[in-house]
């Protein structure tokens, strides 16, 4: 248990932090300071508002909240922030995938079809993404952990 | 009540709010009264019918009110119902998990003089929580039906309903002296709390 | 037999401890997670993430899928030229109430009842109540609406209005008409006339940010914070000058469920039908009305009586009178109508937050009256104040940026 516990501590903790690296990514390149910049799959276009600087802040929020639970991260009360951390990445690269799906059912303006054919629907999920989905399958851990109960009870 | 008439029989739901009055309603009626997880949902009243045991019962949902000197205008409707319906049966639905916010609306109703039945709900939350209420004895105390209730997953509806009909008119007099051991509880009879209804 | 308050609470005491047993209680992630969405410095970015998701869910369901996706170019390539062919006689009246524009080419600028009616009811208007209704039930069957009023409480104290009355502000943001029948949760005379006169001002319904959405994409921030500000400045003024109580509240902060997906549903279509039976035919009559005036020349009457208040005071070109007029009958249309008015950014956008923030339409005025007519009459009168002194304040600060 103890074992777990320090081991799962150091875990959430970098998750945090390269949350927080991500959200702060993302409000730098909406603020102009870096032009927008694609490394590998990952992507921060940062061309609107409200996606990256109300979304970095989240981002952000939810960096800062795994780091202050990572410590004894598996007691009752700290793990509660690491879940709510989670949730908040959840949130962004929920609503991210969200966008990309009901944009790619339609066919597009153009085209005089209504539904998008199949091969044009997954072509829609090729890489790059967010950053936020990215993390995504590194904070499947913290829903892991949520599920097995492996936090204190007390 | 030996009720073999056909008359409809008004029955006033009464409670705190977001107690599940409206998903106890919901269930009775099949009308569709809002459902909320936040109070305050009911701020008009919405009536549905309720058919058990040939006698036809119309339900009304009554908004939710902590007492009935009422601070807004939901919880005025309220008490506008109860005064504007004097032989209904009013059911009074507690929140198994804050039974004392329950009660205390429920005597204000009895001293009303009304005939009551009394609906604990929302058992499963208090279950998780390790709370636990001993309705037959809130039945032998109150000298009305008492009814345990989940109306998330329907259970005790049924029972609720087939209740209704034994509704009494509260003895505030003898709730206190019951509860001063002046009377001496009636022995139960296979399993029936003894509210005396039959 | 009656008691008094006292001993009826000593009764209940009694019986309580009688009848309840409490086990030894474990408190649960689902307890503690409720307690960091309450405390402000947890709670304020799970706000601001649960705003985030609701409105990006609003845009991508409503926005990209449905109005974009499909409903555009149903109306657009099959609807319209369909209608256009086949309606007889282009100069006749009843061609140009029926379909509008015998040139349009599309059904935001056709104004006719059969297609920019239509079109904005159920290609633009419904998507976007449907989706705002689900997420809606999902945040209160959930229970966190009742932490957000917590959260919000002490802001919405300063003007006059304690945490519940965020459930009439968010209801407000699907449908006024609701919202205000919501309002009977808050206690005193006072709280309720603010909150109605608040909401009708300046919270946009789901109609009017769907077609905001079509509309303005680019410009709806900036709106939103203007209608915030307004909000937050006429609450206070509000505040300070209705005498009355603002009382606290009892806050029943229910715990966490999982939503039970037949209430949600039920909910949804229960809501979503009342606004099928309530605002569309609203639409389109109001359209059928707008189309008649204009054909009878009441409008163009009345514009030309209002155009220089309306040019020298707000700021906005003669073209806008018009659709502003007759937005009084249908809010959301008039946003579509000014959309065609070639403007500068500036006056596009003074003419929005004043479409905005004028009168409710004729479904919101109606329930408004069945709640008290002193009130409405009150409401107007505070209406007609701050279209004034907010549609002028506002361009002066136009004038200061030189933006106007």
């Amino acid at each position: 248990m103890e074992q777990k516990n320090k081991i799962s501590g150091i875990y959430i903790g970098l998750l945090g932090l390269v949350t927080l690296a991500c959200g702060l990514a993302d409000i730098f390149v909406w603020a102009g300071i870096n032009p927008g910049f694609q490394v590998g799959i990952l992507e921060i276009a940062g061309d609107d508002f409200f996606r990256w600087a109300w979304g970095g802040f989240i981002m952000v929020c939810a960096g800062l909240f795994m780091i202050a639970g990572s410590r004894n991260a598996l007691s009752l009360q700290q793990f509660a922030k690491v879940t709510l951390g989670g949730v908040l990445v959840w949130v962004i690269a929920g609503t991210d995938i969200f966008a990309r799906i009901c944009e790619n059912i339609p066919a597009g303006e153009e085209a005089p079809e209504f539904l998008n054919s199949l091969s044009g629907f997954i072509g829609g999920f090729a890489p790059p993404y967010p950053p936020a989905v990215i993390l995504l399958p590194f904070t499947l851990v913290i829903l892991y952990l949520l599920y097995t109960q492996a936090y204190d009870t007390e | 009540m030996a009720d073999s008439t056909k008359k409809k029989i008004t029955v006033l739901m009464v409670g705190n709010p977001n107690v599940g009055k409206s998903a106890l309603f919901n269930r009775m009626t099949g009308a569709n009264a809002m459902v909320s997880n936040y109070p305050g949902t009911t701020v008009d009243f919405t009536s549905g019918t309720l058919i058990e045991g040939r006698q036809e019962y119309e339900i009304i949902d009554v908004p939710g009110t902590y007492s009935l000197e009422p601070r807004d205008a939901a919880e005025e409707v309220a008490v506008r119902m109860i005064r504007d319906h004097p032989d209904a049966v009013v059911m009074i639905v507690f929140d198994a998990t804050k039974i004392d916010r329950g009660l205390y609306i429920a005597l204000e109703v009895m001293e009303q003089g009304m005939l009551c039945i009394v609906a604990v709900n929302m058992m499963d939350t208090a279950h998780d929580k390790k709370i636990s209420v001993d309705t037959a004895d809130l039945q032998k105390v109150l000298g009305v039906p008492v009814v345990a209730t989940t109306a998330t997953s329907g259970e005790g509806i049924r029972e609720l309903a087939e209740q209704i009909r034994k509704a009494q008119v509260a003895d505030l007099d003898k709730i206190i002296k019951r509860l001063n051991g002046e009377i001496p509880d009636k022995k139960s009879v296979g399993g029936c709390g003894g509210c005396g209804g039959c | 037999m009656v008691l008094s308050t006292d001993s009826r609470w000593e009764v209940v005491d009694r019986i309580a401890r009688r009848t309840v047993a409490y086990g030894t209680y474990k408190r649960t992630l689902g307890d503690v997670l409720g307690e960091l969405t309450v405390k402000p410095l947890t709670g304020i970015p799970v706000a601001v993430a649960a705003l985030f998701a609701f409105w990006s869910i609003f845009c991508s369901f409503a926005g990209a899928l449905v109005t974009d996706g499909f409903m555009v170019k149903l109306f657009d390539s099959h609807w319209l030229p369909w209608l256009q062919s086949v309606w007889p006689d282009p100069a006749s009246w009843h061609y140009f109430v029926f379909v509008g524009d015998p040139l349009a080419d599309n059904c935001f600028e056709a104004f006719g009842v059969l297609t920019s009616g239509l079109f904005v009811s159920i290609g633009v208007v419904l998507p976007a109540i449907l989706i705002f209704y689900l997420m809606m039930t999902v945040l209160e069957d959930s229970g966190y609406l009742p932490r957000l009023a917590v959260l919000v409480d002490s802001v919405l104290h300063r003007i006059g209005l304690h945490g519940y009355a965020i459930v009439p502000m968010i209801l407000g943001l699907g449908c006024n008409v609701p919202a205000v029948t919501a309002t009977r949760i808050l206690e005193t005379r006072k709280q309720r006339f603010i909150m109605m006169t608040l909401l009708a001002i300046f919270i946009p319904c789901g109609a009017q940010l769907g077609v905001m959405l079509e509309v303005i994409p680019d410009m709806i921030g900036l709106v939103f914070l203007c209608l915030i500000g307004g909000f937050c400045l006429f609450g206070y003024i509000l505040n300070k000058v209705i005498p009355g109580e603002n009382p606290e509240i009892l806050v029943d902060v229910p715990p966490y469920h999982w939503p039970i997906r037949e209430n949600v549903v039920k909910k949804m279509w229960n809501r979503t039908k009342s606004f099928l039976k309530e605002a569309v035919p609203f639409v389109l009559f109001g359209v059928l009305l707008v189309n008649l005036l204009y054909l009878g020349g009441v409008i163009q009457a009345l514009a030309a009586f209002f155009e220089p208040l309306f040019v020298t005071w707000f700021g906005v070109p003669k073209e806008t009178v018009g659709p502003l007029i007759a937005g009084f009958l249908r809010k959301d249309l008039a946003i579509a109508q000014l959309s065609v008015i070639p403007m500068t950014a500036y006056q596009m956008f003074a003419s929005v937050v004043l479409i905005s923030i004028y009168f409710p339409c004729v479904a919101t005025f109606v329930i408004m009256l069945r709640e008290g007519w002193k009130e409405l009459c009150a409401a107007l009168a505070v209406l007609f104040v701050v279209v004034f002194v907010y549609g002028g304040l506002i361009h002066a600060i136009g004038i200061l940026l030189g933006v106007a």
